[in-house]
């Protein structure tokens, strides 16, 4: 084949190129970087997390909170309402409408 | 120490013996990619990202296949991905290698001559058909025996010879009307 020397010829120049000698040492430290990253952004996800946590129950406590006190009131006027549940005045209307025709 | 051995020492938290695995392999897996790039800085710069993908899925190798396999596999699907991903980068670098390589005992037309002889070569091989060209590089780059070909891309040991010899007839119509006349 006429062109199998020239193909030959390149694919070994090729081959013949070395690596970085301290390619081994190189892929190694970032394979450290990328671990102490990854641990920096766990740490920093557990930090954010704890800080919502926190957020969200004091929000909780103070949402219960307040519902509890708009109870109590709320019960408190029905309670005292309760002692006027009964109109009076429905007794006296047809006595009021009676004075109003004749 | 064979590779299961040092397999298992990664896996225990060694990480001086994944440096020795990586020793072993480094050579194979820039060579392997060097085909497919051909360009020293891209070869370095995916061959350190086959490491780190190896190191970080190394609990997933089963050990049903040889380690090597395993590691050819991620070469060649890397690489692949990292051709698609720079295409239009690569193009611009078909110049690189024409300032790498020379040579002190060729005249500046010759080199010129030379370098543009590399470029078609270079075209033709990366034009061939994606599984041909798997083919190639590893029988020609790395020498591997068909058989192992074969367990790296998933096919029969036929399928392999029979995408060397479309390669090889590829390569021959592409370039016989231009080198060797």
């Amino acid at each position: 084949m006429q062109a199998e020397d020239p193909i030959d010829e390149l694919i070994k120049r090729e081959k013949a190129t070395e690596p970085n000698p301290f390619l081994a040492s190189r892929v190694m430290a970032e394979i450290e970087r990328r671990s102490e990253k990854k641990t920096r952004e766990i740490a920093l996800w557990q930090t954010v997390a704890l800080a919502g946590s926190i957020a969200a129950m004091a929000f909780l406590g103070i949402s219960i909170g307040n519902s509890y006190n708009e109870r109590t009131t709320s019960g408190m006027s029905l309670n005292i309402n309760d002692g006027e549940i009964e109109n009076l005045g429905y007794y006296n209307i047809t006595e009021y409408e009676q004075n109003d025709y004749h | 120490m064979s590779d299961e051995q040092l397999i298992g020492e990664i896996t225990a938290g060694n990480d001086a013996a994944f440096k020795t695995l990586m020793e072993k392999y480094q050579l194979p897996v820039f060579r392997t990619t060097m085909g497919f790039l051909h360009s020293k800085e891209d070869a370095e710069d995916v061959t350190q990202e086959i490491f780190i993908r190896i190191y970080q899925s190394l609990n997933t190798f089963q050990g049903e296949s040889e380690f090597s396999t395993w590691l050819y596999s991620i070469t060649v699907n890397m690489s692949l991905n990292f051709l698609r991903r720079n295409r239009r980068k690569s193009m611009l670098q078909s110049l690189e290698p024409f300032f790498a390589l020379r040579s002190e005992e060729k005249n500046p037309l010759e080199e010129l001559e030379s370098a543009e002889r590399d470029k078609r070569i270079r075209k033709a091989i990366d034009s061939l058909p994606e599984k041909q060209r798997m083919a190639f590089i590893l029988s020609r780059y790395e020498e591997l025996p068909q058989k192992q070909i074969a367990a790296i891309m998933n096919r029969t040991e036929g399928a392999v010879e029979q995408l060397l010899q479309r390669a090889k007839e590829n390569l021959q119509k592409k370039l016989n009307p231009t080198i060797g006349k």
